[in-house]
C-alpha cells in the first residue's frame, strides 16, 4: 500500500473509562484505513482555535480493524501537549488528520515467550498486541502496574482483551526482577510506561543475563525538556527560541516551518535534520556513536543544544 | 482498456519473446548517467515516474501470463525456489494482501478482491482464477499465502525478517534470478546475502542502505533499478541451472549479438509490511535485446558508453567478460559521442521499425 | 588460503567471557581445556573423547566436566538441556566449522540469538561444500575445486558461506566452457 500525506477521519465516538481516560474512536472520510501493526502509533493533527499539536498516540485495536481506529489518551494537567484539547473539546463528528500508521514496537518474530509490561497509560500499545498473540497461538504474559485507584479500571481494559494478565497496583506488586527471573530461553520482554519503569525492566533483564536484543521499550513521546536555546535555520536565516518545556521539533512547528517528524520520541529518524554550527545533546535512538560524535545531524523531536545556539540546515 | 497479454511466450529452449513497440518504450532503462557505478541508489516509490514501469506499485504488462507459466514450470521442476521459515507466516498474509489489494485496485479491468468480513474472494482474469477463501487460515488456499500469490506475480520476490538491528532473507520466491540461490542464502543476514558483490562493500554502500532500510516506514515504500545481461531472453538463469545456462555465455558473435544479448532490469521495491514489520522485496524483472535498445538513440549510446568503463570487477561478478567487447564493437559505430539527457527516459514516443 | 574478498564467510574471534551472562556453557569438538579467557568459576565445560578412546568414556577432571563419545552425541544433549535452559546462558563453541554451524543451529531453535552465542574455529579447515546444482554436501573437502559426490561436477569452492547449512557453496567450474577444469589446489588443510 502507498500511502500519501494524512487519513482524513472523523470521531465516531468517545467513551469515558476513568476521570482522565478517554477512548476516542475515529472512521475512515471513505474507504477503509490502512492494516496497522500491532503497537502501530499514529500522529493526530489537533486543530485547536490558537494552535495545533501533533501528537503521538498508540492504536489500542488490532490490525484487522480497518472500519476503525482507536485511541486511549489521558488528560494530563501540566498539558504541553493536546490531551486536554482532545478530552475537553473534541466532540464525535469533529474531523481530525491521521498520520500513516507506523510501528517502531514490533513483536520479535523469533521470540518464543513474550512478556510485556505496562505502566498506567502506556498499556495501550499491548492492547493491540494481545489480540494478536493470542490468535498466533503465542506463549506471553501481561504486567500491568498502576496505581491502586486504576487497577479497576486496567482491569476493565484487559478483561476485553483476555489473557493471561496480571495487575500490580500500588500496595502489592511483584518486582520486574521477579517477573523476569526464571524466564525460558528465547523470552523477549516489551515495556511501555514511565521513564522509570522502562528502565527498571531494562536493567533488571541486564542483570539477569538477558541479550539486550531481546528486550524492547517503546519510547516515542519522551520528549523533556531542557535548558532554553536558540536556532538559526541557516536556509532562511530565521531566528527561533526553544524554551525550557518546548522540543525543538514544537519550537519549529510553533514557528510555522513543516518540519518532517514521525514518533516524536527520538526513534524512527524521520527528523533528522543537519547541524551546521553547535553542540547537540543528543537524546535519540537512531544515531549511531559514530553519527553522534560528528555532530552533524539532529534529531529534533528530542534532542537539544549543549551549546546556547545552534544552526541548522532547514 | 486492458492490457493485451502474450500468451506463446516461452524463455527457455526453443526461446520466443517480443516486445512490442509501448513495450520497449516503457522499459526501466537503468543508466541516467554515461558511467555506473554502485550506489545507493533509492527513491520513493511513488506512482509514476520516467516511463510508465513505475506507474503502479506492482507493475504488471504484456509478459504476465506467459512469465507465470514460467514461474510454474520453474516451480514444477524445482520447489526449493519457493521458500519461506516458519516464523514468517504473519508477513506471507501481508504479502497476500499486499498483492491481492494493490492489484485488484491499479488493474480493476484484470483482477478484483471483495471482502465479506474474513471471507475474501479474488478474481484474477488473466489466469482464470476465481478463488474465495479465509484471510488468516491457510488452509483454505491450494497452497500458502506467499506462494499463492506470489505465483500470480510478475517478478521475483523475498521476505525479509527484521531483527537484532538486522534483516534476515527468511522467504522467497525466486525462479527469474540473476544468479543467485534462494535455497543456499535463505536466513542470512543483511551483509551476508549480498557477500559476493564486489567492491560495494568497502565503499560503505551496504551499511548505509541497511540503516536507510531498518527505518523504512509502512506506507512509504522505495524502489531502485539494478541490472546485468542475459544472454537469450531466459528469465531462470539460477545458480541452480548454470550448467544448462552458462554455455550461452560463449555463443555470442558479432552477427548475433544484437538478438541474443538482453539488458537484465530489475525494478526492486521495498514494502514495510504490517502485521510481521517484515519488508517485502520485489525484484521485477525486466529483459530487452540488444536490438531492441538500439531503437531508442539515447540508450544506445549510454549503454556503448557504460560498458566501455565498467570497472572490470563489475563485468566480472555480471558475468559479461565473454562478450563484452562484442557488444561494445557493436555499438561504437552509432555513438557519436555528442551529449545525452541526465536521466533514463527514452527522449523518444516513437520507435524505428526492428 | 586466499580470500575471495566474499564478506560471508565468517571471521571468529577469540573466546572470552562474556560478564553480561549468569551462566556459561562451553562445549567443543576436541578433547581440550577450555581456553583461559573462559575458565573461570562455574564455567561448565563439555568436549568429546578423542577416537583414539574407541568408544571408552574418560572420566572427566573437574567440577562441570562432561565427556561425550561422539559429537553427534553432544550436539544431542546440548538439544535436550537448552530446552529446559533459562535466560541467562552464554553458549561458547570451539571447533571446526562444520561443528561451530551446527552448534549454532540447535541453539538457536531453542531460542539462543546472535548476542549469547560465541564460535571459535579450530582444528581442521576443511569444508563442508554443498553443490548448488544437486545440493549434495560434501564433506572434508580441503581442495579449492572438488568433484561433487552426488552429481560429478567440479565445483569451485566459493567463500559463500551459509550458516544455516553450515556449509560453503560449490558452483560448477567449467560450467561455461565444459571441460576447462584447472588444477585443484590444497588450501584448506
Amino acid at each position: 500500500m502507498i500511502l500519501d500525506g494524512t487519513l482524513p477521519a472523523r470521531v465516531a465516538g468517545i467513551d469515558s473509562l476513568s476521570p482522565t481516560l478517554k477512548r476516542f474512536r475515529f472512521e475512515p472520510e471513505r474507504g477503509c484505513f490502512p492494516t496497522a501493526a500491532p503497537g502501530a502509533h499514529v500522529l493526530v493533527t489537533l486543530r485547536g482555535p490558537e494552535r495545533v499539536w501533533k501528537n503521538a498516540y498508540s492504536l489500542v485495536t488490532p490490525p484487522e480493524a480497518r472500519d476503525a481506529y482507536a485511541i486511549i489518551v489521558r488528560r494530563v494537567e501540566e498539558s504541553r501537549g493536546g490531551s486536554h484539547f482532545l478530552h475537553d473539546h473534541l466532540r464525535p463528528g469533529d474531523r481530525v488528520e491521521i498520520g500513516t500508521p507506523a510501528s517502531l514496537f514490533p513483536i520479535a518474530s523469533l521470540a518464543r515467550r513474550h512478556v510485556l509490561i505496562g505502566g498506567g497509560i502506556g498499556l495501550t500499545p499491548f492492547l493491540s498486541f494481545l489480540p494478536v498473540l493470542r490468535e498466533r497461538g503465542a506463549a506471553f504474559e501481561l504486567h500491568q502496574y498502576c496505581t491502586d485507584a486504576e487497577t479497576e479500571t486496567f482491569g476493565r481494559l484487559l478483561a476485553e482483551a483476555g489473557g493471561a494478565v496480571t495487575i500490580h497496583g500500588s500496595t502489592s506488586r511483584r518486582s520486574v526482577a521477579e517477573i523476569l527471573a526464571d524466564q525460558p530461553l528465547g523470552t523477549h520482554v516489551y515495556t511501555c510506561g514511565p521513564e522509570r519503569l522502562m528502565a527498571a525492566v531494562e536493567a533488571a533483564a541486564l542483570d539477569l543475563g538477558w541479550p539486550s536484543h531481546s528486550i524492547h521499550k517503546e519510547s516515542f513521546g519522551g520528549a523533556e525538556g531542557g535548558k532554553p536555546f536558540s536556532v538559526r535555520l541557516a536556509r532562511s536565516g530565521r531566528s527561533i527560541a526553544v524554551s525550557d518545556t518546548q522540543s525543538l521539533l514544537e519550537a519549529l512547528e510553533a514557528a510555522g516551518i513543516e518540519a518532517p517528524c514521525l514518533c516524536r520520541g527520538g526513534a524512527c529518524g524521520v527528523c533528522l535534520t543537519g547541524v551546521i554550527d553547535g553542540e547537540v545533546e543528543h537524546r535519540d535512538h537512531v544515531l549511531t556513536e559514530a553519527e553522534r560524535a560528528d555532530g552533524k545531524l539532529i534529531a529534533t523531536c528530542v534532542s537539544r543544544a549543549r551549546s546556547d545556539a545552534l544552526v541548522l540546515d532547514l | 482498456m486492458g492490457i493485451q497479454f502474450r500468451k506463446d511466450e516461452r524463455f527457455r529452449e526453443n526461446f520466443s519473446y517480443v516486445n512490442s513497440d509501448a513495450g520497449v518504450l516503457r522499459f526501466p532503462f537503468p543508466f541516467g548517467e554515461d558511467r555506473y557505478m554502485y550506489s545507493v541508489n533509492i527513491e520513493p516509490h511513488i506512482p509514476g515516474g520516467p516511463t510508465p514501469a513505475f506507474a503502479h506499485a506492482f507493475d504488471i504488462d504484456e509478459h504476465y501470463i506467459a512469465e507465470c507459466q514460467e514461474r510454474a514450470m520453474v516451480l514444477a521442476d524445482d520447489p526449493g525456489r519457493c521458500q519461506v521459515l516458519p516464523h514468517m507466516m504473519p508477513a506471507q498474509w501481508d504479502t497476500l494482501e499486499l498483492l491481492m489489494e494493490s492489484l485488484a485496485a491499479d488493474y480493476p479491468e484484470h483482477f478484483s478482491l471483495d471482502k465479506d468480513g474474513d471471507t475474501w474472494r479474488w478474481i484474477n482474469r488473466p489466469l482464470g482464477i476465481d478463488q474465495s477463501f479465509v484471510f488468516g487460515r491457510p488452509e483454505t488456499l491450494p497452497c500458502a499465502p506467499f506462494e499463492y500469490i506470489t505465483r500470480q506475480a510478475q517478478g521475483d520476490f523475498t521476505l525479509q525478517d527484521q531483527r537484532d538491528d538486522n534483516l534476515f532473507v527468511d522467504g522467497g520466491m525466486v525462479t527469474t534470478q540473476a544468479d543467485w540461490s534462494l535455497d543456499f542464502d535463505i536466513g542470512m543476514s543483511f551483509h551476508e546475502w549480498h557477500g559476493p558483490v564486489p567492491l560495494a562493500h568497502e565503499t560503505g554502500v551496504f551499511d548505509r542502505a541497511l540503516r536507510f532500510l531498518l527505518r523504512l516506514q509502512y506506507g512509504h515504500p522505495v524502489r531502485r533499478l539494478n541490472w546485468t545481461m542475459t544472454i537469450n531472453p531466459r528469465l531462470d538463469t539460477s545458480p541452480e541451472n548454470y550448467p544448462d545456462w552458462g554455455p550461452d555465455r560463449t555463443t555470442v558473435t558479432p552477427e548475433n549479438v544484437a538478438e541474443k544479448v538482453h539488458l537484465r532490469v530489475e525494478l526492486q521495491t521495498l514494502f514495510r509490511l504490517p502485521r510481521s514489520n517484515a519488508i517485502l522485496f520485489g525484484i521485477r524483472c525486466y529483459l530487452l535485446s540488444l536490438k531492441d535498445i538500439e531503437r531508442v538513440e539515447k540508450w544506445r549510446k549510454r549503454l556503448h558508453r557504460v560498458l566501455t568503463t565498467l570497472p572490470p570487477e563489475l563485468a566480472e561478478y555480471k558475468g559479461l567478460t565473454r562478450y563484452r567487447d562484442t557488444i561494445i564493437a557493436h555499438l561504437a559505430p552509432h555513438d557519436d559521442g555528442a551529449e545525452l539527457s541526465p536521466g533514463i527516459q527514452p527522449d523518444q514516443t516513437v520507435l524505428p521499425p526492428a | 588460503m586466499t580470500d575471495q574478498g566474499i564478506k560471508s564467510r565468517p571471521i571468529y574471534a577469540t573466546l572470552r567471557r562474556d560478564s553480561s551472562g549468569r551462566r556459561h556453557l562451553y562445549v567443543s569438538a576436541g578433547s581440550g581445556p577450555p581456553p583461559d579467557a573462559l575458565a573461570q568459576d562455574g564455567l561448565e565445560s563439555w568436549t568429546v573423547a578423542p577416537t583414539t578412546c574407541e568408544g571408552t568414556l574418560p572420566r572427566p577432571e573437574g567440577v562441570g566436566e562432561r565427556r561425550f563419545r561422539s559429537t553427534r552425541y553432544l550436539m544431542e544433549t546440548l538439544g535436550r538441556r537448552l530446552a529446559g535452559e533459562r535466560m541467562g546462558l552464554r553458549l561458547y563453541v570451539e571447533g571446526p566449522e562444520d561443528f561451530l554451524w551446527d552448534v549454532y543451529g540447535v541453539a538457536q531453535a531453542h531460542g539462543l540469538g546472535r548476542q549469547e552465542i560465541f564460535l571459535k574455529q579450530s582444528g581442521t579447515l576443511a569444508r563442508r561444500v554443498q553443490c548448488v546444482h544437486c545440493k549434495t554436501f560434501n564433506e572434508g573437502v580441503t581442495t579449492t575445486i572438488v568433484r561433487c559426490a552426488g552429481c560429478g561436477a567440479n565445483l569451485f569452492v566459493r567463500d559463500h558461506f551459509s550458516r544455516r547449512l553450515s556449509a560453503f557453496q560449490g558452483v560448477k567450474i567449467d560450467a561455461e566452457q565444459p571441460g576447462d577444469v584447472p588444477q585443484a589446489e590444497r588450501a584448506y588443510p
